[in-house]
């Protein structure tokens, strides 16, 4: 190559690091004076010392953004915290996995989880961060008969269009979800009426006594809508809430914009705006945080959490969730019919070892029951199945399962004692945490046939009963009550198609789980809980491996952020940009 | 002429016929109920009674050839029908997704062209030069290398090491700024085909006897290379070109995925994902015909670069 070419493209590459090793200018919280990333009385006094000269001027000193620091600032600092100025909270970019592809109306599909996401939307009632359930838009209720629950409504509440919120949007907001049209509306079918007291009370109707009537009013599909906005026709494209976040723009499939609700009935929100960004590839989220194009990523891929946390300015925020990846089992195919031989297979499956080699130590936490420990209604008591290859070896051996002819494998009946497990791959932990799986069986002897197929093929053999052991996942608790996951698994008169997979009945069992669902005092439901889960645990007829972490990656100038173990709310009015 | 354009558009009918039988009929046999992963949540859960209304009420509880005559017929009334999921017309839904994928395309093309244009009639004139084989074996790495993997290197470099452009997004409506990363990944691979392509051809041209009489009567050699090699080369370089751009059309689904672009190919791939017929049978009439229109187009430029070919009909 020519000489004076190739110095060209050094010279260029030299050129463009130089340009990229300048230190952009950050952008200051402005009324910050001593740069805590808060804005307090403290700062008052620091902008006083200032001005007194006892201490250097910083630029962050500066709340009123007029170029200088004096008294001004002072007041504007006051008026910041009494939240008469809106909070300097900055704008923040933030990537996320999933989002609306095609409407921004909550009562269509899945949407409302994405449009509560952004902080557009509240329901009457929500899971907080310890998923404990609280009122939103209700200030509370009350049970006035077996079937009618009274709910009280915030009065100081209004939409973004200005409208007040009252009784009649919610009736509306219900009803759009009640109509028949609706795809989702068969899973409120609970609910036979919901009627107007005053303007802000309503009384819900169910059907039959129904315990998770409340909890059932978390779904973002309930979210409440602005009736006037409804009746416009436009909510698909133009969303109006109530929540700490209205409506600025979107691209389907690409971003959605947010800006702050300045009267917002929980107090000033921090942020001035906000950028969802929606990518569905995981390095890329990783890379955009890495690269500073967003200030937080969600759902980083295992692989890329050690870079992040070595990167000074970025760090990891994790929690358990509700998704729970554990292993159906058929419990009338011998020797599977066998307790011991479930409950051996138990002791033989090491989940900390699971954790550490396929989720990397990051993704998940080991599980001793159906629900995490974060989950209220999780039964703190249960043992679970700590790894314990011996006690596994005496339970096959009691079982009738021993190495006959020491050839290092055990035999059943005269034959090598083979499993089959199946799993389908389109979430990314499944295949390494069945492999861990498929090795942990077979150092006690156990052949495996591991078959990974689309879940259709799954889904399919567990429905003929030809399955041994089918390594699943699932969300426990999509509305935050204990009862979805335990009904539609374990309850045998209740004709689910988890049941039937399993192919598992236990009287006690559905009694138990029967009596839950209709007892009205959340002590007597919880002990009724706990009685079926201790039971199931002890039977085996699904292992439970591990619950999922959710890892968000985020730069270290974001304040104020929680990770909400249902993945229903992310924006909150708290967070801002620190600096 | 005007008989030509017809005759190929009536050409068109039994084509998008045959590829709209053989889609509907492939993710029909494809494994995955359309009504249950529609009414699968973001957790993983099912509800059977949802299941069963909506298959009643989209029509997927009937016979596939009937669902087939139900989707020609509304098809030949000008109605491509409606999405699953959203419920609205799957016409909206391309013609979003198409604006995101054209603005892609022109650019990369865009690039890959002034890539390739100086590229090849550099490597033609100095052929078998160290710069020849440069630009020859850098073609070669460009045409072998991965697009994926292109794309995330790409990233490293001007999104994270040198902090020049965003990593990835559509930014404001897909403006300039986070274009050309996508543009340059998806136009890597055709600039080196044509590269390779206007090098070969041109040599032949240079070949030519007309050549040697243009260089003999003292034409400027910019001009011999310009004007009478160029445009004798550019026949079957027109023609890559047109296929290259008629597959830019159709969206990349791993370049607009890594980049999170909300083109063509992510709704066609996302609607393979939840099985939303209406929107794969959609696309694929869309893509189909957007693929035959390019290639007429190529056909009638023909014409324009080299007069000799005509498309009369013969007698």
């Amino acid at each position: 190559m020519n000489k004076d070419i190739r110095y060209g493209v050094i010279g260029l590459i030299v050129g463009a690091m130089l340009l990229a090793s300048v230190p952009s200018v950050s952008a200051e919280l402005f009324g910050d004076a001593n740069e805590d990333m808060t804005i307090n009385m403290q700062d008052v006094t620091k902008v006083e010392r200032m001005i007194l000269e006892y201490d250097p001027v910083v630029a962050s000193a500066d709340a009123n953004q007029d170029g200088s620091v004096n008294m001004l600032d002072v007041t504007c600092i006051e008026l910041i915290i009494l939240e008469r100025v809106p909070f300097p909270g900055g704008h923040l970019n933030t990537v996320m996995i999933f989002g609306p592809k095609d409407t921004l109306d909550p009562a269509n599909g899945w949407t409302g989880w994405y449009v509560r996401k952004a902080g557009i939307y509240e329901t009457l009632f929500k899971y907080n961060d310890e998923m404990e359930l609280t009122p939103e838009l209700a200030t509370g209720y009350s049970q006035v008969s077996d079937t009618e629950w009274q709910i009280n409504l915030r009065e100081d509440v209004q939409f973004h269009d200005g409208t007040p919120f009252n009784a009649d949007a919610v009736v509306y907001s219900l009803e759009r979800v009640l109509d028949e049209s609706n795809t989702r509306s068969s899973e409120y079918a609970h609910i036979a009426s919901v009627t107007a007291d005053d303007d802000h009370t309503v009384t819900i109707t169910t059907t039959a006594p129904y315990a998770p009537t409340i909890a059932s009013l978390t779904d973002p599909l309930v979210s409440i809508v602005s009736q006037e906005a409804g009746a416009s026709g436009t909510l698909d494209t133009y969303p109006v809430g109530t929540g700490p976040f209205k409506y600025d723009s979107n691209e389907f499939g690409a971003s959605l914009s947010v800006v702050r609700n300045p009267d917002y009935w929980g107090g000033g929100v921090k942020l001035d705006s906000a950028t969802l960004t929606y990518v569905s590839e995981g390095a890329t989220r990783a890379m955009m945080l890495q690269s500073g194009d967003s200030d937080m990523s969600r759902g980083i891929p295992y692989p890329d959490v050690g870079t992040i946390v070595g990167d000074s300015n970025l760090d990891i925020a994790t929690k358990e969730t509700l998704r729970l990846y554990f292993i159906f089992v058929n419990t009338e195919k011998a020797p599977l019919n066998d307790i011991r031989v479930r409950q051996a297979i138990n002791y033989a499956i090491n989940r900390d070892e699971v954790v550490d080699v396929a989720l990397e130590g990051v993704g998940g936490v080991s599980a001793r029951g159906v629900f995490p420990s974060i989950f209220p209604w999780a039964n703190d008591d249960l043992a679970g199945y700590p790894h314990n290859q011996e006690t596994a070896r005496s339970l096959l051996k009691d079982a009738g399962i021993t190495d006959t002819n020491n050839d290092g494998k055990l035999e059943y009946n005269g034959a090598d004692f083979e499993l089959t497990i199946m799993t389908y791959t389109t979430r990314a932990a499944m295949q390494p945490s069945v492999e861990v799986i498929e090795t942990q069986l077979e150092d006690i002897g156990i052949g495996v046939n591991l078959e990974l197929a689309g879940s259709t093929a799954v889904k399919e053999a567990m429905t003929d009963g030809t399955y041994d052991l089918a390594f699943y996942s699932y969300g426990v608790a999509p509305s935050g009550d204990p009862d979805y996951f335990l009904t539609h698994h374990f309850d045998s008169t209740a004709g689910y198609k988890e049941n039937g997979w399993i192919r598992y009945s236990n009287d006690t069992v559905n009694s138990l789980l029967a009596s839950a669902r209709t007892a009205t005092s959340q002590n007597v439901r919880k002990s009724y809980y706990d009685q079926a889960q201790e039971i199931i645990v002890e039977e085996s007829p699904e292992m439970f491996i591990f619950h999922e972490k959710e890892l968000v990656g985020y730069n270290t100038k974001v304040i104020g952020y929680e990770i909400y173990p249902n993945e229903i709310t992310f924006l909150t009015k708290n967070m801002y940009i620190g600096r | 002429m005007i008989d030509y354009i017809l005759k190929r558009i009536l050409q068109l009918i039994p084509v998008l016929l045959l590829v709209s039988v053989v889609s509907f009929s492939i993710i029909y046999f494809a494994p995955g109920d359309p009504a249950e992963t529609l009414c699968t949540g973001p957790d993983g859960n099912v509800n059977p009674d949802s299941v069963e209304k909506f298959r009643d009420k989209m029509g997927l509880d009937k016979p596939l050839h009937i669902q087939y005559l139900i989707w020609l017929n509304n098809l030949l009334h000008g109605d491509l029908g409606y999405s699953y999921r959203s419920q609205k017309p799957v016409f909206n839904h391309i013609k979003t997704a198409f604006r995101a994928t054209f603005k892609l395309s022109v650019v990369s093309l865009f690039l890959s062209l002034a890539i390739a244009i100086p590229l090849g009639i550099i490597s033609a004139i100095k052929q078998n030069s160290p710069l020849d084989v440069t630009c020859m074996v850098g073609a070669s790495l460009g045409v072998s290398m991965p697009n994926f993997w292109l794309g995330l290197l790409l990233m490293l470099l001007f999104g994270i090491y040198l902090d020049l452009l965003p990593v990835a997004g559509y930014g404001d409506g897909g403006d300039l700024e986070h274009i050309i990363l996508p543009a340059i990944t998806l136009g890597t691979g055709s600039a080196a085909v044509t590269a390779r392509l206007i090098r070969s051809s041109m040599l032949e041209a240079l070949g030519q006897d007309y050549i040697q009489t243009a260089r003999a009567k003292g034409v400027s050699e910019r001009v011999v290379i310009g004007k009478h090699a160029l445009k004798n080369a550019l026949i079957p370089v027109v023609t890559i070109v047109g296929l290259n751009f008629g597959y830019l059309l159709n969206g990349s689904v791993v370049v607009e995925t890594i980049f999170g672009w909300p083109g063509l190919g992510r709704l066609i791939i996302d609607s393979i994902n939840i099985r939303d017929y209406m929107m794969i049978q959609g696309c694929m009439v869309f893509v189909t015909l957007l693929f035959v229109l390019v290639n007429l187009i190529v056909d009638i430029s023909y014409r324009y670069i080299d007069p000799r070919i005509r498309y009369e009909t013969a007698g």
